[in-house]
């Protein structure tokens, strides 16, 4: 039988990533990440440590973002602001989710 | 190779300023860029406007692009002698390029990498996975199917038991080939979880809706409920009220680490829509001799309208 071992990582807490990870993963020059941190858009584990480590929770916005940039042709700092506003949506949605299961099946 | 007319695809004449070739793209884009628009052909609309751009935006590009002068669209053309000069690192692969390939690795090149081989990485992959809950709970395999340049290929992934609605997959090295020394790409899973009949899922937790009838609520029960482990007896207490929430501890979702969610059943007190002539003896002997008010902060007026729903 023939075997592949996949190497696998949950994008959550649990995972930490450094800069030139979050880099490959998410198609951006470490310096615009760089430039993201600055703008307070993407926040290392611990500032003051480095070098800086940052949450796997970080890769899928990032791409997402990334792909924004990329597609409209956006500057930086429209995809810092970006940046805010997904992470935003996902709290939003997880909210949602986690009050959809409180609500009785007869009322939803 | 044929030929696209750029300029005609962003509805600009050839003399366009640069601003007016960014604003002409950002409206194009703005009206089919696929997270928008749900036209049919607005994917492939989005990507010819995105090429257009990737070389009318870049000055040396499109005076590359504007010296092959203006033949019909569609129409096979060859290419200049120095491009193929400067496709030397793909020369075996010359006659399968089209004006995009060209186009964009003259950016590369131009980049620093002149005239070598350009290290490329493969191409990532995002899927979406929905998974039935049970799936979740013990564990499962997925068989993914990929599209890529050699055809289809189906991928066998492992999904651990506790994945919970949301969590994000990273399967490294797994997407597309790299060329010349680039990185293998990713593949991306997000996973969602199906809609169950029975339980609803936060986190690790999950929720059910748990009918009691007025009896029940009141004098307490036992009550066998399903659990995604097989069923056990819950124990309601007497004096049960709706909306309350009887957790059954270590009942929900398998966790990652071990330990499982909770499981809490969310009551509410239901009654016979046509009760039996006994039954309905008994609710107006119960409401004769009660003195319990469900309302006790709202008193009827004379002045009450009456109003039948």
């Amino acid at each position: 039988m023939n075997l592949t071992l996949i190497e696998w990582v949950w994008l959550d807490a649990s995972e930490t990533m450094t800069l030139d990870e979050l880099s490959r993963c998410c198609d951006m020059d470490t310096d615009d990440l760089q430039e993201l941190v600055e703008y307070s858009a993407l926040v290392p584990l611990q500032p003051a440590t480095q070098p800086p480590a940052f949450s796997a929770e970080w890769v899928t916005p990032l791409r997402t973002a990334g792909k924004l940039r990329s597609d409209f042709d956006l500057d930086l700092f429209s995809v810092a602001l970006l940046l805010g506003h997904l992470n935003r949506i996902e709290t939003l949605e997880r909210q949602v989710k986690s009050l959809q299961a409180l609500v009785p099946a007869h009322f939803a | 190779m044929q030929y696209k007319d750029y300029y005609a695809t962003l509805d600009l004449p050839r003399d366009a300023s640069l601003d007016q070739i960014k604003k002409a793209y950002r409206k194009l884009a703005r009206q089919t860029h696929p997270d928008v628009s749900k036209a049919a052909d607005a994917e492939a609309r989005f990507k010819e406007a995105a090429e257009a751009y990737a070389t009318l935006k870049d000055p040396e590009k499109r005076a590359a692009y504007d010296a092959l002068g203006r033949p019909q669209v569609g129409e096979e053309f060859v290419p200049p002698p120095q491009w193929r000069h400067e496709h030397a690192a793909d020369a075996t692969a010359f006659d399968d390029l089209d004006l995009a390939d060209f186009l964009a690795a003259m950016g590369r090149n131009h980049r620093g990498a002149a005239h070598g081989p350009v290290a490329t990485p493969g191409r990532d992959y995002e899927n979406t996975v929905s998974l039935h809950l049970e799936d979740a709970h013990r564990g499962t395999t997925l068989n993914l199917d990929l599209a890529d340049a050699g055809g289809t290929r189906t991928l066998e992934v492992t999904i651990p038991p506790g994945t919970r609605e949301g969590q994000k997959l990273r399967l490294r090295g797994r997407g597309g080939k790299g060329r010349n020394g680039g990185p293998d790409g990713d593949i991306y899973l997000h996973i969602t979880l199906a809609p169950h009949a029975v339980f609803r899922a936060d986190h690790h937790d999950l929720y059910f809706d748990l009918a009691l009838a007025p009896w029940e609520a009141t004098l307490g029960a036992e009550i066998e409920v399903a659990t995604l482990d097989g069923p056990v007896l819950l124990t309601v207490p007497a004096g049960t009220r709706a909306g309350r929430k009887l957790r059954l501890r270590g009942r929900g979702l398998a966790q990652g680490k071990g330990g499982h969610g909770d499981l809490y059943a969310l009551v509410h007190i239901d009654v016979a829509a046509t009760p039996s002539e006994p039954e309905r003896a008994l609710y107006l002997e119960l409401s004769r001799i009660s003195h319990f008010n469900p309302r006790p902060h709202t008193r009827p007026t004379a002045h009450t309208a009456k109003e039948t729903p």
